[in-house]
């Protein structure tokens, strides 16, 4: 292992921990290393784990200053922060405001890599659209899971609130996506996936995209009774499940054009 | 065959209290209770005879067998029907959702109808009017109606054209009148550009005319029997809102009616009829007053509550934009509702302003007349849907938040109301450590009420035992062996085993701390975007008026610290107790209060805080003790200074 990445294993372990003492031995360390790139990954890591947009925004130039690729950079630093968050809210560590707070941070950093990066190196792990559904407003819970999903680097469609039902599925087909994920946090508008799921039945897209749900009032039960196919119980649970419906779905998709391809 | 030698286990559910455990096959109900501290009365210590802890059985009733004989002895057939059976003699064999009905409650609830005394005189739309009609001769053949509006008009200069008589009370009228010697009570109800003749009572009865007024809250309801003749109250009483177990939150409760129908709409509408119902007769029972001498009722609650207690489908409501079904008030005949009282009484449900902002909202406006101010006031009605006000007599603006019933007790392991031996108030001693409790009545600790969960988090963080975010703070447990690592986590001891009523320790869990903190968040983000949106600060504040089922009983100082509100002087909070049943009753007593709560509901413009951009990262800032920037409580931050929480930079010193 080299230095700079036995630093980086350090820093990351005791982030993950709340070290402060090793996290800033670390920081030193890669200081005195001088690499630029390792400086200015750590940075966007802590960014994130503490929740600092400036932080975040001014390491995303500097990585890229860095001669650090603008995708390594979302991947290596950002994302790596997104899930040491994570992990540090499954164990009840943080709490909802950290989580809300690391998402802003991991914009700032988002917002100036993005653009940099060029088209051909988008959209290639999965699409994956989302929104709170018909009737529900409260969109918090989307946007953590928004935030730990652009973090694992596939690319997302937020169609937003108050969605209406027939756009989840126009957006579905339009975009070519893999997923349809929808939120909700009132009880009333859990109705509204039903009518998504009925109309995804109805109109044959069924076996095309995997749907998942999420959000206060939902349960698992109400999963299994309107015939979705995942449901998150928390933020790290559905992007958990968002990469096992994706890996699926890519392969069903496969061995149809594989079958197709056979017969002709 | 099992191959498991765990024991079989299920989840048994008890409700209003939300609480639920898994417990091993064949478990007594009662002893599953009493692990949960559910407040389930008992006095023959389990053995069937004293028929004390009845309980419905939800679901799972089936899996209960037959009935026993013992329990028929202490169970009507309604009941048996109902789904009702005694917790010592039920075994548990599968899940079960259970109801512990107001009867098998231990101890006396601490009413909670308390508020704010607002001097109106008594101006009813019902008065009674004594005659003496003349004696019916040769020389006069008038019809018994026209003798009697004859009279009316003599006596009381009542104008005959204006008077209807209600038909079903004809028939009697003419025996009545004989039997009485032509001396009898007329009750006259004001309808809208009328005058009703309700009933004709023989002699003179006019001594005893009395009106009922309720609040009906999401998890609460507060009742009222009012004498109308002088506007004081008669007899208070209050009840949980039995249709918790239809859900906990309104819009459960409204999902369960758009998913079961007008079956559940009737249901949920029974339900809650029938809390009043109970409460109507215990007041009548406590005041020596008739059912029949009830000739007007009154009410608040929020719109949901509007919607499920008038009948009025509420799915559309729940859905954004949620527009409410009436705005204005309602008057209806109590019988269609099936209320308990006069069968011609009127029941009068006050208007509501928007789909989360109701009647509730208004009576509250309404008793601390906010709106004739010239100083900035902002109300706040806390609850499981808090409602907030602003403003003053050139504009009040309106927003709601749903923070949840965690500070009703509600999803707190050991939260209960506010009945005999629930910890009120919790004081810890920031250098020693050492915690006091005061509980209902001095009587043994059963659980932890409402104003204590609101000491709790204040007074843990004094102590250092819990950080600025809300964490139990591990290093502390070095110091007090009262924090500790449970099961679920770490949790602090409020009451050890030996001195609670209860065989086991009550404590408060770091999920407990978690409920409190985004319940108080929402309260917080509410007040605070609707000072942003009018473009004030806390500054601007000259009085806070605090209304809610606490009535008087937090320690406002520790509200505050915890960040439930916005920082001011404590001089300039004023707890108000329950605003929403002191409006019910001047809407009762009062023609202008009526007139006046239609004004509100025109004028007060509502705010819809799921459109503020600022919503999440206020709610997130929110989620701190007291708030993410203390530059915003600046008495909160020099008081933690003092203690030696924080640092100059406001940062948690934490213990080396």
């Amino acid at each position: 292992m080299s230095e700079k990445e036995e630093i980086l294993k350090k820093f990351v372990e005791a982030s993950a921990g709340s070290d402060e003492e090793k996290v800033e031995e670390a920081l030193n360390e890669a200081k005195e290393l001088g690499d630029a790139q390792l400086i200015a990954q750590l940075k966007l890591i802590r960014g994130v784990d503490i929740g600092d947009e400036e932080m975040c925004a001014e390491a995303a130039k500097e990585a890229v200053e860095a001669g650090m690729a603008p995708y390594k950079a979302i991947i290596d630093g950002l994302a790596k922060g997104m899930e040491i968050v994570g992990g540090k809210y499954e164990c009840k560590e943080y709490f909802l405001p950290e989580v809300l707070m690391s998402a802003d941070a991991m914009y700032s950093g988002l917002n100036y890599l993005l653009p940099l990066i060029p088209k051909d190196e988008k959209g290639t792990k999965g699409k994956i659209i989302m929104g709170v559904v018909e009737g529900d407003v409260h969109d918090i819970g989307k946007n953590i899971v928004k935030a730990m999903l652009t973090a694992t680097g596939y690319e997302l469609v937020d169609l937003g609130r108050d969605v209406p039902t027939d756009d989840f599925i126009e957006s579905a087909k339009k975009e070519g996506a893999q997923v349809i994920a929808m939120s909700t946090l009132m009880t009333p508008t859990l109705m509204s996936m039903k009518t998504v799921e009925d109309k995804l039945k109805t109109t044959g897209m069924k076996d095309k995209v995997r749907t998942i749900i999420g959000g206060g009032s939902v349960t698992d039960e109400w999963r299994a009774k309107i015939g979705s196919d995942a449901y998150g119980k928390d933020a790290m649970e559905a992007v958990d499940k968002v990469k096992m419906l994706i890996d699926q779905i890519m392969v069903a998709v496969k061995k149809m054009k594989e079958t197709e391809e056979e017969e002709k | 065959m099992k191959l498991s030698s765990e024991p079989e286990k299920f989840e048994v559910i008890f409700l209003p209290h939300g609480r639920r455990d898994f417990f091993e096959l064949g478990t007594r109900l009662l002893d599953a209770s009493r692990a949960l501290a559910i407040d389930l009365a008992s006095d023959c210590g389990g053995k069937g005879t004293c028929g004390k802890c009845k309980v419905r059985i939800d679901e799972g009733l089936e899996s209960l067998g037959k009935i026993k004989p013992s329990e028929e002895k202490h169970l009507t057939k309604d009941m048996i029907e109902g789904g009702y059976r005694l917790a010592c003699l039920a075994k548990i064999r599968a899940p079960l959702k259970v109801y512990v009905p107001e009867i098998s409650r231990v101890g006396k609830q601490r009413l909670q109808t308390e508020g704010l005394e607002v001097p109106v005189t008594a101006n009813p739309f019902v008065r009674k009017y004594f005659v003496k009609m003349p004696v019916p001769t040769l020389h006069d053949v008038r019809s018994d109606e026209d003798r009697l509006l004859d009279t009316l008009k003599k006596q009381y200069k009542l104008d005959p054209n204006t008077l209807v008589m209600e038909f079903d009370i004809a028939n009697d009228f003419p025996k009545i009148a004989r039997e009485a010697n032509w001396e009898v009570t007329v009750t006259v109800w004001k309808d809208i550009g009328r005058y009703k003749i309700i009933t004709i009572e023989p002699g003179d009865t006019s001594g005893r005319c009395f009106g009922f007024a309720c609040d009906i809250g999401s998890t609460k309801l507060a009742g009222f029997l009012m004498d109308l003749n002088t506007g004081k109250v008669a007899a208070v009483g209050s009840r949980m809102n039995p249709q918790t177990p239809m859900g906990e939150d309104v819009l459960s409760r409204i999902t369960s009616v758009m998913m079961g129908g007008k079956e559940a709409q009737d249901k949920i509408h029974n339900l809650v009829v029938g809390g009043i119902n109970e409460i109507i007769e215990e007041c009548c029972e406590k005041a020596n007053v008739n059912i029949n001498e009830i000739y007007e009722l009154c009410f608040v609650g929020n719109t949901a509550m509007q919607m499920l207690f008038l009948r009025l489908w509420p799915q559309y409501t729940a859905f954004s934009p949620y527009p409410p079904v009436l705005r204005r008030g309602v008057n209806v005949p109590a019988p269609k509702l099936d209320l308990k009282s006069h069968p011609n009484a009127n029941a009068y449900y006050v208007p509501v302003i928007g789909g989360f902002v109701g009647a509730d909202q208004i009576a509250v406006i309404q008793a601390t007349r906010m709106l004739e101010r010239e100083e900035i006031t902002m109300d706040v009605d806390i609850g499981t849907n808090t409602e907030i006000a602003l403003g003053n007599r050139d504009l009040v603006t309106s927003d709601s938040c749903a923070s949840g019933p965690a500070f009703e007790g509600m999803e707190i392991k050991f939260g209960i109301r506010a009945a005999t031996g629930a910890i009120e108030a919790v004081s810890i001693d920031p250098s020693s450590l050492e915690l006091i409790h005061r509980t209902i009545e001095d009587q043994p600790p059963v659980g932890i009420c409402g104003s204590a969960l609101i000491d709790i988090p204040a007074e843990l963080l004094k102590s250092g035992l819990i950080d600025l975010k809300g964490k139990f703070v591990s290093k502390m447990a070095e110091e007090t062996n009262r924090l500790r690592k449970g099961a679920e986590g770490w949790e602090y001891v409020i009451a050890w085993t030996d001195e609670s009523a209860t065989e086991h320790d009550i404590v408060i869990t770091q999920g407990d701390i978690r409920e409190l903190q985004k319940a108080k968040a929402a309260m917080h983000t509410g007040a605070e975007l609707m000072l942003r949106m009018r473009g004030m600060t806390e500054k601007d504040i000259d009085k806070m008026w605090l209304a809610g089922a606490f009535g008087n009983y937090i320690n406002p100082e520790n509200a505050r610290t915890i960040g439930m509100y916005p920082e001011l002087p404590t001089e300039k909070y004023v707890f108000v107790g329950n605003a929403a049943g002191t409006g019910a009753r001047m809407s009762l007593i009062s023609q202008e209060e009526r007139a006046y709560v239609e004004k509100i509901s025109t004028t007060v413009v509502y705010y819809e805080l799921a459109t503020d951009p600022d919503f999440q990262s206020e709610y997130a800032r929110a989620n701190y003790f007291p708030y993410q920037d203390l530059n915003k409580y600046p008495l909160t931050r020099d008081l933690l200074l003092r203690l030696g929480r924080i640092d100059e930079k406001g940062k948690f010193i934490y213990p080396e």
